[in-house]
């Protein structure tokens, strides 16, 4: 997922305030995505699982029943981003019994290029710092739109998980940020589709706001610190060992 | 990727070289305009590789519409604008002569109004345009069920239709019209659109074509026309996949299956059927999924609301519609069954129909040796049964679940059964003094046969109100069942009053109403208050008619009997829930009342015997229940509740039953209900690191009122008589402990399980009348060792320890000790390519010090298959079972005041062949676990 990418330089010669095309953009906002998981599409896209499993799995377990949807929330200044799950719950079913919520905040710096990562990983806490590496996205030609902003496309391909991710970033919010780790387009990222709908992110509505403490990082941050190659390493190893079982790699970790 | 950056770096550096003028950095402006010259502020402005569309650059035009790139590379570039309303634009750069590059205005074609408003900001649809495709995401437009394309494409806009359907797209005819890319059904492009339905469409391109002409000339002529193509829906796509399996083996053995699915996107049918005589009873789980498909799985069925309601569980839905193949290992079977199921998935209609016929019939012989404990002396009785079963029943059954809107569910289920049985049953039975001195022999011969029905229903919605967490639930539901069975008893008593010939005919009406409500309140966001109701009727006919058919069929009056049974429950409680972030802890209280009413005749429409039984029990029942999850994936949980069992229908009928002489059984209508306290505390791990899990549970009931069997003996010269009869006592503890564990010594190599359990019972009981108590303890150890050295070969090895003492109060000396150990050892080895060896072995032993019984079982068996054609679509097998010819069951165990011990034969040594088929074909592997 963070593998080599070029690195290119985030150029914003304007700030996001007063903004032309369409309507002014505030200067902080937060963005409520809805998150839609899809197993029966995750399992699909494994290569190392036998198609009849795959299509066992599909058989049993497909159709409207394979979906789970949970809300994040990205915050996003000028040149920065905070991204977490929500405390709300997307899931109507969910009411009565609350799972524990995982450690799970993505902050990244623009002006000074740098990311923090607060994850969870196999069980383990880690802070991961280093450089933005923003994905190599090719730019298509496509226009939709989303939470009422006019987005067009583009993918990427992610080599270490094998996921197409094609998403639509804003002509009018010139922003860099976007959902999960994704970033680096000239619009910000509204919409995201992993491997053909296996995990689906929409924005549902955009609040400019003023925060007040919604940017600020906790004093301690528990976990192991390591940069980005070693945590790449670490998911590299899980997921080959996940293949030799032949089981979803995506058990125990996050899909994306 | 890779190759991208090397291609560019070379590019980069040979730039420079191949045109020495050029130079290495340049600097790209233009100014954004449209066709009318005005300025396009704030416009988004991207430099892509051509080669991919890679973004390599993006910047923003300023007030005047103008942009520039300082200093980039020179090289080729693909300048992308985009501005919204526009179509975006798109210029391919070369390498710049000089260091500066200016483009000059750039114009940019808007999108025409309607497509823009229509299309990208009503229907929400991805305006697609690839070069000049414009795609229409034809899901987005409403159409009445039973629509053609004709209907859809009048909603498109940008596109016309006139009366007799002739299509226009921007102005222009369209004359062609594919499906999926190929043309349908001749040139009229309105066959098509007439046609086919407008649900079966998930896209409508439309985009310019080469000319006929220029088609079959090869010379582009410039001329364009309008062409459509539609594409259809994946869920008009269909599948299948099947197999079928037959087989012969020594000793008369044949089997037999198949199934058969079809299904597309929202639609699943399948068949199955089986037919064997060894002993696969029914459908395995594998199966059973594959033919339910995706009404396997059932969540929100539960319709008995009651303490617990959080969490979100699936249940296996076997209503018990489908036979799932079952096999104490006593006896020979002959089983066939065969069925089919239809599902239906939308995403607001869930819809399932199944039908299933299955029929068994079991022959067993068995030798049972059994002593139990008097207080001052202690008896024998070995058993030599024949048994025939036969069972045979259809069984219908259905389910819908209907979202009328976000807010309202709504379950229907219904089932329905219909079967008969009968079977034979030969006992011969010795009874034999503390000596081993025989003393009373009885025979025993009976015959029965009969058919039953029985339906079940039930019905639930679910209400959300617009307040986040606030829900209301009703459930109802309405079973009934009726079996009529008629029995021919003859035995033959050397001590009893010799030869007695009874004809049974029994009739078991029982019907049940229940309904249940739920109300579900949010305090705060952590806090949940729930109240719930629970009403439940049943009511019982039962009419047991005993005639003596050497006495012109007079009825035996003291055998016979008919009576009515209800029982009410009603319950009513209330639970105040907290969760949040992985901690849940709930603490409820309910109210309940059981209401027991039963009258008793002799026969239908005869006056009572006795007083009616009216019996209330009045409980308060609490309930407590913590769970926590860890960071480390650990979670702990404990719970506490209070259980309340009313006595069952047979347990409380006051007639004995009698279907032998030697062992009558007679109910209890003083009893009441059991009554306990169970206390349960349980763990669990799992690393997903390194792939190791551990869950340990405890569980502790202590029972207020317990009901229990109590024996008495009569055993006096040649007379033997055990009366049986259902008692509450007072007290008793059941105490269970377990681990189960797994770690991966090298992982995805080598892996341990080990996992072992321990139970104490005392329970006290009464034996002649004299109240002892049963101390039971059991010690179970597994461990096993699962080897996979290498994709092609599976080693598992596995040891299985059992204890277990039992003790009687009444006389220390009659302590049990038994044992039951097992060693085994499996194999599963591709050793050439499509070739497989599969083997198990394992070696059971047994002990009883009482019996001085110690016998050992070795179980061998083999099979090699090989897979057959190219896509592996057949398999051959050939199979070899209980190579050793041991096979045999034996089960003891020791209880209330006696111990028993049996050994029952069953299928041993056969060899077969088999050929299957299977649609997809088989995979080429070693089949390491289950499929799912």
């Amino acid at each position: 997922m963070r593998a080599s990418f070029i690195a290119i330089t985030l150029v914003f010669l304007s700030t996001c305030v007063g903004i032309g095309q369409q309507a002014p953009v505030q200067a902080e906002g937060k963005i409520r995505y809805l998150l839609t998981h899809n197993w029966t599409k995750k399992y699909a896209g494994l290569d190392y699982i036998s198609q009849q499993r795959k299509e066992r799995n599909a058989y049993m377990w497909g159709g409207s029943r394979s979906e789970w949807k949970e809300y994040a929330d990205l915050y996003i200044t000028p040149m920065a981003s905070k991204y977490e799950e929500s405390d709300e719950k997307a899931e109507d079913d969910d009411y009565g019994y609350s799972w524990r919520k995982e450690t799970f905040v993505l902050r990244k710096n623009f002006e000074t290029g740098m990311f923090k990562d607060h994850i969870e990983f196999l069980g383990k806490k880690y802070v991961i710092e280093d450089s933005i590496q923003v994905q190599d996205w090719k730019i298509l030609n496509d226009l939709k739109e989303v939470a009422g902003h006019v987005c067009m496309n583009a993918v990427w391909e992610d080599t270490l998980k094998q996921q197409t991710v094609e998403v639509w970033f804003a002509l009018d919010i010139p922003h860099s940020g976007g959902p999960e780790q994704l970033c680096g387009l000239p619009g910000l990222i509204l919409e995201a589709n992993i491997n053909n709908g296996a995990l689906l992110i929409e924005a549902q509505k955009i609040d400019w706001m003023t925060f007040t403490n919604e940017m600020d990082e906790p004093k301690k941050m528990k976990g192991k610190r390591i940069n980005e190659a070693a945590y790449n390493e670490l998911l590299k190893k899980h997921i080959e060992e996940k293949k030799k079982n032949e089981e979803p790699w995506f058990w125990g970790i996050r899909y994306f | 990727m890779k190759r991208a950056i090397a291609l560019m770096a070379f590019l980069c550096l040979s730039l420079p070289f191949l045109s020495a003028q050029n130079p290495s950095r340049v600097t790209i402006k233009g100014t954004a305009v449209d066709s009318f010259e005005n300025i396009m502020s704030y416009a988004t402005v991207m430099l892509l590789n051509p080669v991919d569309t890679t973004l390599v650059n993006f910047t923003r035009s300023d007030e005047k519409g103008s942009f520039s790139f300082k200093n980039v590379k020179n090289r080729d570039y693909l300048l992308k604008i985009s501005y919204i309303g526009y179509v975006p634009f798109q210029l391919n750069l070369e390498p710049a002569a000089a260091g500066e590059n200016e483009l000059g205005n750039l114009y940019m074609k808007p999108i025409s109004n309607e497509l823009m408003e229509v299309v990208i900001k009503t229907a929400k649809a991805p305006l697609r345009i690839h070069g000049d495709t414009i795609e229409y995401d034809a899901t987005t437009f409403k159409v009445p069920p039973g629509s053609t394309v004709e209907d859809l494409l009048r909603r498109l806009p940008g596109i016309e239709l006139d009366a007799e359907g002739n299509i226009k797209a921007q102005g222009k005819d369209v004359n062609k019209v594919y499906v999926d890319g190929k043309t349908f059904f001749g040139s009229d492009p309105k066959a098509a659109t007439k046609n086919l339905g407008a649900e079966t469409i998930s896209k409508v391109q439309v985009y310019n074509e080469k000319s006929e002409q220029a088609q079959l000339t090869g010379i582009d002529d410039g001329k364009k026309e309008k062409a459509m193509n539609l594409e259809l829906k994946d869920e008009f796509k269909k599948g299948s996949f099947g197999k079928i399996t037959g087989a012969v083996g020594t000793e008369d053995r044949l089997a037999g299956r198949g199934n058969y699915n079809r299904f597309n996107e929202k639609e699943q049918l399948s068949f199955i059927a089986y037919g064997n005589n060894i002993n696969e009873t029914g459908v395995n789980w594998e199966d059973y999924g594959e033919f339910k498909g995706q009404n396997t799985f059932n969540n929100e069925d539960n319709g008995d609301f009651g303490f617990s309601q959080g969490g979100r569980y699936y249940t296996m839905g076997n209503d018990g519609d489908i036979p799932i193949a079952w096999f104490d290992g006593r006896g020979f079977t002959k089983n066939f069954g065969g069925g089919t199921n239809y599902n239906f998935d939308s995403k607001k209609t869930k819809f399932n129909i199944n039908y299933f016929y299955n029929q068994s019939e079991l022959t067993v012989d068995q030798f049972t040796d059994r002593q139990t404990f008097l207080t001052d002396t202690t008896f024998f009785n070995t058993d030599t049964t024949g048994k025939v079963d036969f069972r045979g029943n259809h069984s219908l059954s259905t389910r819908i679940e209907q979202k009328l809107d976000s807010n309202n569910l709504l379950i229907i289920k219904a089932s329905g059964r219909i079967g008969n049985t009968n079977g034979t049953d030969q006992q011969y039975q010795i009874f034999s003094d503390e000596n081993g001195k025989p003393v009373s022999f009885l025979n025993v011969d009976n015959t029965s046969g009969g058919d039953y029905w029985r339906v079940a229903t039930a019905s639930i919605y679910r209400h959300k109100f617009k307040k986040k967490g606030r829900s209301f639930a009703i459930s109802g539901g309405y079973n009934q069942s009726v079996n009529d069975n008629l029995e021919n008893l003859l035995s033959n008593n050397s001590g009893l009053a010799g030869i007695i010939t009874q004809d049974n005919n029994s009739e078991n009406d029982t019907r049940q109403l229940k309904s249940s409500l739920l109300f579900t309140e949010p305090i705060t966001k952590r806090w949940f208050w729930e109240t719930f109701y629970n009403f439940n009727q049943t009511d019982n006919y039962v009419n047991r008619q005993v005639a003596d058919p050497e006495n012109a069929g007079q009825r035996i009056d003291s055998l016979s009997i008919f009576y009515k049974n209800k029982t009410l429950y009603n319950r009513i409680g209330s639970v105040v829930r907290y969760s949040h972030e992985g901690l849940n802890f709930s603490l409820g209280l309910a109210g309940q009342q059981i209401q027991l009413d039963g009258e008793y005749a002799r026969d239908r429409n005869e006056p009572l015997i006795g007083d009616p039984i009216n019996r209330k029990f009045n409980n308060l029942v609490p309930n407590i229940d913590f769970e926590y999850e860890f960071a480390n994936n650990m979670d702990i949980g404990a719970s506490y509740e209070y259980n309340v069992q009313e006595p069952s229908l047979q347990q409380l009928q006051p007639i004995p039953n009698v279907n032998n002489p030697a062992f009558r059984y007679v109910g209890n209508p003083d009893l009441t209900p059991e009554t306990s306290h169970s206390i349960g505390l349980n763990m669990g791990y799992w690393n997903p690191g390194n792939f190791s899990s551990m869950h340990i549970w405890t569980e502790y009931n202590i029972y207020d009122s317990r009901i229990v069997q109590s024996q008495s003996t009569e055993f006096t010269g040649d007379l033997v008589r055990v009366t049986s009869q259902p008692q509450n006592v007072s007290g008793g503890t059941r105490f269970s402990s377990g681990i189960w564990s797994s770690y991966p010594i090298i992982k995805t190599k080598f892996t341990v399980n080990l996992s072992g359990n321990i139970n104490f019972n005392n329970s006290p009981v009464f034996v002649d009348a004299i109240e002892t108590v049963t101390n039971s303890q059991g010690y179970s150890i597994r461990s096993g060792f699962s080897i996979t050295p290498n994709k092609k070969l599976i080693l598992g090895l596995n040891g299985n320890f059992r204890f277990d003492r039992t003790s009687y109060d009444i006389n220390e000396d009659l302590t049990q000790n038994i044992q039951n150990h097992t060693a085994s050892a499996s194999i599963k080895w591709m050793f050439i390519d499509k070739t497989f060896l599969e083997s198990n072995f394992d070696y059971s032993l047994y002990k009883n010090d009482r019996f001085t019984f110690d016998r050992n079982v070795s179980i061998f068996n083999a099979s090699i298959r090989r897979l057959l054609g190219k896509s592996n679509r057949l398999e051959l097998r050939l199979s070899a079972f209980d190579i050793l010819n041991q096979r045999v069951n034996i089960s003891q165990y020791a209880t209330l005041n006696y111990v028993t011990r049996s050994v029952a034969p069953t299928l041993a040594r056969y060899y077969m062949v088999s050929l299957s088929y299977n649609v997809r074909g088989y995979e080429n592997k070693v089949k390491s676990r289950g499929w799912w």
